[in-house]
């Protein structure tokens, strides 16, 4: 009789645990069948209503606005937050995710002319994020790592444009008056070199 | 007891990885070729920071010994790994900036060269003149 619960019980969790995998995974082939209902919508709407030279729009340009840094922005902010906080420890746990997030990105649905110089970014980029995870209990080193990673994403956000509204702010004290950028969400200043300690000391340089 | 460690202590000595060695052979894309080093930078820079930051590494008769010696290249590679300065003209824009920061917080902060290189490497240690001397130079190149 036990040995019959457990083995119902077992089958029961791997049943659970089977389906739910493959509902996490076919999220992401929704997620492509979507995409290709996008394009097939697209082409239909090609033919009855002919675009004109303003909406003709090539592959690539497609492809770059296709590819969205979302999470990567996501993950950094995360990061911009726990330095607003000196958060030493949320700043490597964040740093971590940003890492896990740049290796899981799917590097074919960047256009091929922009390869070269994504790649570029994002190894520099990694690197950042790499010593920020490893440096808890310095947050100096983290914010240092910091200041490179953020026009790292600047750069990234000039390249593929963001989903939401960010605001690229600049402090001029930092790093022996040399200065230092930094995204964010909010309008707000909130300073993540110098924490509450400086709080306010910052001015935002553009809108996205 | 002695007696075993002792014979671990000998066997192991037969362990000896290849040595980062290469001749000091030039290289177009070392660090060197990239700025105008003095004789003074230039002279740090190899003695401080090369034997773990470059294809050529300086061994003393007492980097040999093991365990020692195993420390010694798990060291060298990660240290490569970050930045070799042999390498320096490969490196991107980008990068090359992000370091030039690196090293000159690095030194400045006494972080490196590392002190369990320094205690037994007297040649790496930097007295207060010559950090002051690199990080001014560092500082410059930005």
């Amino acid at each position: 009789m036990k040995n019959t619960i457990f083995t119902i019980v077992t089958l029961a969790l791997v049943a659970t645990s089977t389906i739910s995998w493959s509902k996490s995974s076919s999220t992401n082939i929704n997620e492509k069948t979507n995409d290709s209902l996008m394009v097939s919508e697209h082409h239909w709407l090609n033919t009855k209503f002919p675009p004109t030279e303003n909406t003709i729009k090539t592959n690539e340009e497609n492809l770059t606005l296709k590819f969205s840094i979302a999470s990567i922005i996501k993950d950094y902010l995360a990061l911009k937050n726990a330095l607003v906080a000196s958060n030493d420890k949320a700043a490597a746990d964040a740093g971590e995710r940003l890492l896990t997030t740049f290796k899981k990105v799917d590097k074919k649905a960047i256009p091929a002319s922009k390869h070269q110089e994504y790649k570029e970014i994002a190894e520099n980029a990694m690197e950042n994020a790499e010593h920020i995870s490893e440096n808890k209990g310095n947050i100096g080193h983290q914010r240092e790592h910091f200041a490179s990673l953020s026009k790292d994403i600047k750069d990234l956000i000039a390249m593929f444009g963001t989903p939401q509204a960010l605001y690229e702010d600049y402090c001029p004290m930092y790093n022996g008056k040399k200065g230092a950028l930094w995204i964010s969400e909010v309008k707000e200043i909130k300073n993540p070199y110098f924490g509450s300690k400086m709080l306010g000391c910052g001015s935002v340089k553009k809108s996205y | 007891m002695i007696v075993i460690a002792l014979f671990v202590f000998v066997a192991i000595q037969f362990y000896q990885p290849p040595l980062n060695e290469d001749g000091g052979r030039f290289y177009a894309t070392d660090f060197t070729q990239s700025y105008n080093v003095n004789a003074n930078i230039e002279g740090l820079l190899h003695n401080s920071c090369y034997d773990c930051h470059s294809n050529n590494t300086n061994y003393r008769w007492y980097d040999y010994i093991q365990p020692a010696r195993m420390l010694i290249e798990s060291h060298i590679k990660e240290a490569k790994e970050e930045l070799n300065f042999n390498n320096w003209g490969n490196y991107s824009n980008r990068k090359q900036d992000r370091l030039l920061n690196s090293i000159q917080e690095q030194i400045e902060k006494k972080e490196m060269p590392l002190s369990s290189y320094t205690l037994i490497h007297g040649h790496a240690r930097l007295n207060a003149e010559q950090i002051k001397a690199l990080t001014n130079w560092f500082e410059q190149q930005q």
